[in-house]
């Protein structure tokens, strides 16, 4: 645990400066498809912090993604800022709302939580309906230059300082605690681990990253609306992917950004498939959380216990 | 001054008064023995202490400076710390890192590194050096009492509420159990409040003994003193008399 | 607006006064189905929209290629329910709650997390399918006109179902031995197998009665949302049944109803003073003061 070489963080960076390298050197295709998957990335992320360190599960965390959506789409299209300050607001939106909505819901353990951060989502949704600042249906469109490399770097930054930020958390005195907490919350509090402090911090990391990878999803995509910023299934996705890849560890939520994303969006789209990419997450998700709890990283880390330096 | 001080102390669920106005005081390094039928208040009376419930009204001093109303994790960092009658270890982490929460977040430590290195002094002092890499989880139901008594330890805690550590032992583990206690207030000098069924343990480990019944003070006293009171013999002990 | 709406004719209040009562009966028995195997397995079926949403599909169809009611459709989604409730229990949660004392918070999240990928797969089978188009039924049996207020009849009868079905089922738990064991499930697992009974067996039963009572559910629904039949339909109604039973606090039958009507009345004012989303954002809303006023069982 202490003076361990950082193998994981070391390959995990190996990895995205590679992407870093094939986005430069390649295709305007091949860059918006790795913009795509490394905001999914970041999204697995971000939901790590609480869904996958804490076990509480936020069902609601798209919540998060369109407060960043909104943030970026309102400065852009309203004050003509610069997308980076949207990203910016996203992210401190994000971060704060998390702080506010947590304290009250983070008091809730388990199905509660996970049920009031869903019906938060659907407030929410509702509530962006009403206000016609947002356009009808929610609806902001704006127009900027097509800069794909620069939108590629934004969300390249955002989901390094993630892993970097997720690897020293896991290892550090705040991770020990919060690991306490998923296994018995209230025995960590006896142990002397403020129980709530430390959700609210990961609560609060989770929901600053949703939401600057919700506003470089709108100023990737142009615009936001509140049926797609609001769309629960983007939730389930967040959820599938740190699943499938490992919960609370810094390789699962790429590894299961990285597998859903080509999953959903690449192989699954062929027509004669339309569809299906749905059944196939949905039925891997039931499968791996009723058989595999621990995802992938979990199956590594059982079978070959000499990997466990290079994946945890 | 006495480590902890508690005055006119009542807790009540609902209807239900699990506490009626319990008054004590435990000395520094003093082993006090809690003892009562079930339902007594015994275990409220730990959890009152601790801070995992608030009380209805009364006060609980440590060292002079009153700490009812706070948070568990506030207190266990004052230097209280309680082990759970059930354990509850963190069954997916080892033993050593379970004892390494409490040293780190009891004893407000900056980083793991010193945090695991208590946790290997602690688990030597308890007699579990050889358990320290299994997962919590795997271990028997008495390494995992011990495990609790380990953790409480780990916290730094000058008082230790220690709810039935001793329960569900052989004749032999219990000999070797007290034994060890023994060894370890001498080392650590805390105090202790002893909540227990098992009168051998309760009359060996403790200086003296508080009897309660239905959330009151009964009795209290030196072991040999409550052995012989009537009151006790009547309300607790029965005719069985005291045995084991 | 708001002062201008209870300043009107009075009779335009009381005819949605009953509405909202009629539409919180039904609502209630939505969510009871859920209240039934949330309070005693303290299982939260995350995919329970989507099995309200089957229901109304059978009702659909039955209707569609024989005629049948909703009323009548209601029994026979029943006894699908039935069976598929107890294909869920060993499905979903019997590898997780066998021999086990409590639910951990371990289990409760894989059972969260599993039956929400079960709402994906269902919901876009149900897309594949039925298509996205929405359809309803065709039954009106027409309007009870009490002096000024008019009371839809196909409402009043699925009410009446729903409290008959909510009674029924107290009744069921209060009064027969299978019910003395499903409760002594609810409260403690040890102690159904004191009362000589196999806690598998109470615990399946228990969840293939709350399906039973959802896929009905589903079918009452039809009458009151003529043509809202829709694949996606389960992401309104599962919520809701949420928020219900949070409520009415599970595994209290009557809760069920004590919730539905609060929120079928909190729906129906306030789309009448407001905006049907400012109606919809409160009643999901509600479920936080609950959870934070009422914690007993709820915070800790």
């Amino acid at each position: 645990m202490k003076g361990r070489t950082p193998f994981t963080l070391y390959g995990l960076l190996a990895v995205m400066a590679a992407l870093a390298a094939v986005a430069s050197f390649s295709g305007v295709a091949t860059t918006v498809l790795l913009v795509n998957l490394l905001v999914f990335a970041a999204l697995a992320y971000s939901i790590n912090f609480i869904t996958g360190m804490t076990g509480y599960v936020s069902f609601g965390h798209v919540v998060f993604m369109a407060i960043g959506s909104y943030s970026l789409a309102v400065l852009v299209s309203t004050y003509s800022t610069s997308p980076f300050e949207g990203i910016a607001l996203g992210a401190l939106l994000g971060g704060l709302f998390a702080l506010g909505i947590g304290a009250v819901t983070l008091r809730f353990r388990g199905v509660y939580f996970a049920i009031a951060s869903l019906v938060l989502a659907l407030a929410g949704y509702n509530l962006v309906l009403q206000f016609p600042q947002f356009g009808p249906g929610g609806e902001l469109i704006f127009y900027i230059p097509f800069q794909p490399l620069t939108v590629f770097f934004a969300i390249w930054g955002i989901v390094v300082a993630e892993i970097v930020l997720t690897f020293f958390v896991n290892r550090g005195k705040v991770g020990l605690g919060i690991r306490a907490i998923k296994d018995e919350e209230d025995a960590a509090a006896a142990a002397g681990v403020n129980p709530m402090k430390l959700k609210l911090y990961v609560y609060m990391l989770s929901g600053l990253f949703a939401g600057a990878a919700g506003a470089v999803f709108a100023w990737s995509t142009f615009g936001v609306n509140a049926s797609s910023a609001f769309d629960l299934t983007f939730s389930l996705q967040m959820l599938a992917m740190i699943l499938i890849g490992g919960m609370g560890t810094s390789t699962g939520p790429l590894l299961g950004a990285s597998i859903v994303y080509l999953l959903y969006y690449e192989l699954l789209t062929y027509p004669r498939l339309q569809g299906g990419q749905f059944l196939v997450v949905g039925a891997a998700v039931i499968v791996i959380a009723l058989f595999v709890p621990d995802g992938i990283v979990g199956i590594i880390r059982r079978k070959y216990p000499s990997l466990k330096p290079v994946i945890e | 001054m006495p480590a902890v001080e508690v005055s006119n102390l009542s807790k009540s669920f609902g209807g239900v008064q699990a506490l009626r106005g319990v008054s004590l005081s435990l000395g520094e390094s003093e082993v006090l023995g809690l003892i009562g039928p079930n339902g007594s208040g015994k275990s409220t009376l730990l959890n009152v202490i601790a801070g995992v419930q608030k009380p209805t009204s009364g006060t609980v001093k440590l060292g002079g400076r009153a700490i009812s109303g706070m948070r568990p994790d506030a207190i266990v960092k004052l230097g209280v710390a309680k082990t759970y009658q059930i354990p509850k270890p963190f069954a997916s982490m080892s033993v050593r890192e379970n004892v390494a929460v409490a040293a780190l977040y009891g004893r407000r430590l900056r980083s793991v590194g010193p945090a695991l290195e208590e946790a290997d002094r602690t688990l030597a002092i308890v007699g579990m050096g050889d358990r320290s890499d299994l997962a919590a989880g795997s271990l028997t139901a008495q390494e995992k009492k011990r495990l609790e008594l380990a953790k409480a330890i780990a916290t730094g805690a000058k008082v230790l509420l220690l709810d039935e550590v001793f329960a569900g032992l052989s004749s032999e583990e219990l000999r070797d159990s007290i034994a060890l206690f023994r060894k370890m207030h001498e080392e650590l000098r805390f105090s202790a409040l002893v909540v227990e069924h098992v009168m051998r343990a309760v009359l060996n480990v403790s200086e003296g003994v508080v009897v309660l019944e239905e959330g009151r003070v009964i009795a209290a006293g030196s072991p040999d003193q409550i052995v012989h009171d009537e009151r006790v013999v009547q309300a607790y002990l029965g005719s069985k008399g005291v045995g084991t | 607006m708001v002062a201008s709406y209870f300043l009107s004719d009075p009779s335009v209040l009381l005819s949605d006064l009953v509405f909202g009562l009629l539409l919180g009966c039904v609502l209630a028995v939505v969510a009871h189905g859920l209240n039934m195997i949330w309070g005693v397995v303290k299982v939260v079926n995350i995919a329970h929209g989507e099995f309200i949403m089957l229901g109304a599909y059978g009702a659909y169809f039955l209707n569609l290629y024989w005629g049948i009611g909703p009323l009548a459709s209601a029994v026979f989604d029943a006894a699908i329910g039935f069976l598929v409730g107890y294909a869920f229990y060993y499905v979903f949660l019997h590898r997780e709650l066998r021999g086990k004392e409590t639910v951990s918070l371990q289990s409760e999240m894989v059972t969260l997390v599993a039956t929400f990928g079960l709402s994906l797969v269902i919901s876009t089978l149900a897309l594949i399918i039925f298509s996205g188009n929405v359809v309803g039924i065709d039954y009106d049996p027409g309007t009870l006109l009490l002096g000024p207020v008019s009371v839809p009849l196909g409402g009043l009868y699925v009410a009446v179902v729903s409290i008959l079905i909510i009674s029924g089922t107290y009744l069921f738990l209060e009064r027969t031995f299978i019910g003395a064991a499903i409760r002594a499930y609810s409260q403690d697992v040890t102690a159904t197998e004191l009362i000589g009974a196999n806690p598998a067996k109470v615990a399946s039963l228990a969840t293939a009665l709350g399906f039973a009572i959802t896929m009905a559910g589903g079918a009452l629904l039809t009458v009151f949302i003529s043509v809202g039949i829709n694949p996606l339909m389960g992401t309104l109604y599962a919520p809701i049944s949420f928020v219900i039973v949070v409520m009415g606090g599970p595994g209290k039958m009557w809760g069920s109803l004590a919730g539905g009507l609060t929120l079928g009345i909190v729906f129906d004012v306030l789309q009448a003073v407001a905006t049907p989303q400012i109606a919809f954002a409160t009643g999901f809303l509600l479920l936080i003061p609950v959870l934070i006023l009422r914690p007993e069982g709820i915070l800790k």
